[in-house]
């Protein structure tokens, strides 16, 4: 049974490697055989060739490098003022803010645009992650993470002359550290794989392109070299992949700590 | 408030007088143009390259900037770009989306801008043009043509098609070669609106009549449907099998197992590569002769800074000899030019033995219908087939609805 679930979900990926190895005549096939025959490394070298690949993936690590980074600050302060500040309109504040997490980016991509181009900020880097810095998932996350934590702490460290700054870099934020690590392979894997705001902002030049723009462009209008597009697709998901297996052992452990409290 | 009716009204006078002094101002100022385009990525990235590299030592003050989308998403970029008032300079469309874009004043009237049009096909060159405006100029055609694998017709002991065909003797054929338990197919016509527009035009009907309201819906229209959707199931795959799956016609044909294939010649440089045994002729039609024909243009953005450096550039793009020759020699696919001489090269390359089937086929071209809500227009006639097709509806009944529908599209 599990062997069974673990090939449904292994079994595309194994497909997408499988199929980057094979030449143009194997995966056009029919019907389609599973192993290459031969194997062929020219789907990568095609990949490289047609594009600048490596300033695409260079684009793609910063920005989403960046954006993880400031999404893990804007959502971690937030989160601390929702769980731990009293103040007026906090809890109106707070659905608002979980409100917005209905708006489609299609329903505003039009008029952000307009914003940015106002902003002068059309194909740059600060365009790209400038609309992703706050995070609502985010927000709400950490906030659960914070409202979990005993209140005792934060007490005990006012009494001691700490202030709100104090109290969430020192003592708490080292407590929600899973839940961290959680939210940074989140907005990481969102912000790597995003596609309609950077397809938008990245015109006219080629300067900012990020990998799933570029990889777009490799589907022809009337046909598809699909085993090039699935070579493009294994270079793209192996940065995702190397920063989950860099932060596995804490998400796994958020993971667990959640199943223990339930 | 004054001053700002002022300041449009100088805007408005520079860029008047800008075609006149465009090209002595541009020799003192760096120009630089954006081109967007969905045609070039990901094969002819290179061919494009070469055409701005001329273009470019031309003129030496004007540098072109080429930004590249996939067709797919091309339209989205585009779309908030031009929203967003930072519509690129220069840029790429198809036929069917041209109306829509010249209707929303969003391209720039070239009449002024450019000099002989004479080297164009007057029909393409007609296709970019608006209420009798040159919006465009048109830099590519490709056209649909009857593709057939010459080794299944030998198996079958059928003679090949010919130019003289109709639909009759296309599915009488079809049946013939068709062998369901082999797994092989004697025809493949995508049930969509581009096939639609030109059965219909095959029997003798017209998509809008001379008021310009719907007419489809017609005794002729009803042929075309049952032409159509007669195939799936029978002569050729259902839909179900077809499904979402890529390019499912073109692996068919190339494993070698379809007989016929309404398809472009754009697939030619494809079939080579794989080393199908195969031929081309124009289409069977039916009462008449009609063909379908896939035209892209170049147009320059109402906005532009640089009206007059824009339109030569789209010109160069269009119609320069170094444009026929780069893409003639690397089939990407054909440059709209009205020039025998340069289209001697491309003959001559085999398979298909009978490529002069591809300008056999602009004899009889009709053209999609065009409107605003084009893309609407485009879904209605699909659904209204596939209605046919998998929910069983009556062929006049499904007519006769997309009919009131796209009556309320226009």
């Amino acid at each position: 049974m599990l062997a069974a679930c673990a090939l449904a979900l292994v079994g595309p990926f194994v497909w997408m490697v499988l199929a980057s190895l094979k030449t143009d005549a194997d995966i056009r096939a029919l019907p389609p055989s599973i192993i290459p025959d031969p194997v062929t490394g020219e789907n990568y070298r095609r990949v490289v060739d047609t594009f600048p690949f490596w300033r695409f993936a260079r684009n793609s690590v910063l920005v989403a490098g960046l954006s993880t980074g400031l999404q893990l600050f804007t959502s971690a302060t937030a989160a601390y003022a929702f769980a731990r500040i009293e103040f007026r309109g906090r809890a109106l504040l707070f659905g608002l803010y979980l409100a917005t997490m209905m708006i489609p980016l299609q329903v505003i991509v039009v008029p952000l645009f307009i914003e940015m181009r106002n902003l002068h900020l059309v194909d740059t880097f600060a365009g790209l992650i400038l609309p992703t810095l706050v995070s609502t998932f985010g927000v709400f996350l950490l906030r659960q993470a914070f409202s979990a934590l005993p209140r005792e702490l934060d007490e005990a460290a006012f009494i001691d002359g700490a202030g709100h700054f104090r109290v969430f870099a020192r003592v708490l934020l080292p407590l929600i550290g899973p839940a961290l690590a959680t939210f940074a392979v989140f907005a990481f894997m969102s912000t790597w794989n995003s596609f309609l705001w950077p397809l938008v902002i990245t015109q006219p030049s080629d300067r900012h392109v990020t990998l799933p723009v570029g990889l777009a462009r490799l589907n022809g209008r009337f046909s598809t070299d699909w085993n090039v597009v699935m070579a493009g697709a294994v270079m793209t998901i192996v940065p995702i992949l190397a920063f989950y297996l860099a932060t596995q052992r804490w998400v796994i452990r958020s993971v667990a700590f959640a199943g223990l409290k339930g | 408030m004054n001053r700002k009716t002022a300041a449009i009204a100088l805007a408005a006078g520079l860029s008047l007088g800008g075609s006149a002094a465009g090209i002595t101002g541009a020799s003192a100022e760096e120009v630089t143009l954006s081109y967007f385009t969905f045609s070039a990525a990901p094969d002819h990235l290179e061919d494009l390259d070469a055409i701005v590299a001329a273009f470019e030592a031309e003129h030496p003050s004007v540098t072109i900037e080429v930004q590249t989308a996939a067709y797919d998403d091309y339209f989205t970029s585009l779309q908030t770009q031009i929203a967003g008032g930072a519509a690129p300079d220069t840029f790429e469309l198809n036929y069917e989306s041209f109306v829509t874009y010249a209707r929303s004043g969003a391209l720039l009237d070239l009449t002024d801008h450019v000099g002989d049009l004479g080297r164009y096909y007057p029909l393409a060159l007609e296709g970019f043009q608006d209420g009798g405006v040159q919006y465009g100029l048109p830099a590519t055609f490709s056209d649909v043509v009857l593709i057939y694998n010459k080794d299944l017709f030998d198996a079958a002991g059928l003679d090949y098609p010919t130019a003289d065909w109709t639909w009759e003797d296309e599915q009488a054929a079809a049946e013939a070669l068709t062998d369901a338990d082999a797994g092989v197919y004697g025809d493949f016509q995508p049930v969509s609106f581009f096939e639609f527009y030109k059965a219909l035009a095959q029997a003798g009907g017209t998509f809008f009549d001379d008021e310009g309201n719907a007419a489809f819906n017609s005794p002729e229209g009803v042929a075309a449907a049952e032409w159509l959707t007669g195939k799936p199931g029978t002569t050729m795959p259902t839909l179900a099998e077809i499904g979402g799956t890529p390019d499912f016609d073109t692996n068919l044909f190339r494993s070698g197992k379809l007989a016929m294939w309404h398809n472009g010649i754009w697939q030619f440089t494809g079939l080579n590569e794989a080393g199908v045994n195969y031929d081309i002729v124009v289409e069977p039609g039916s009462v008449t002769p009609a063909n379908a024909v896939f035209m892209n243009g170049a147009v320059a953005s109402a906005g532009t800074d640089h009206p007059s450096e824009a339109a030569a550039w789209i010109e160069f793009l269009t119609g320069s000899p170094t444009t026929v020759e780069t893409r003639l020699a690397s089939s990407w696919e054909l440059p709209a030019v009205d020039d025998d001489a340069a289209f001697a090269s491309y003959l001559e390359i085999t398979p298909p033995e009978n490529r002069e089937a591809v300008f056999e086929a602009l004899e009889h071209i009709v053209l999609p219908p065009v409107i605003e809500r084009q893309q609407e227009l485009q879904d209605t006639v699909t659904r209204a087939l596939e209605r046919i097709l998998i929910d069983g509806v009556e062929v006049q009944t499904a007519l006769d609805d997309a009919v009131a529908e796209v009556d309320e599209l226009r």
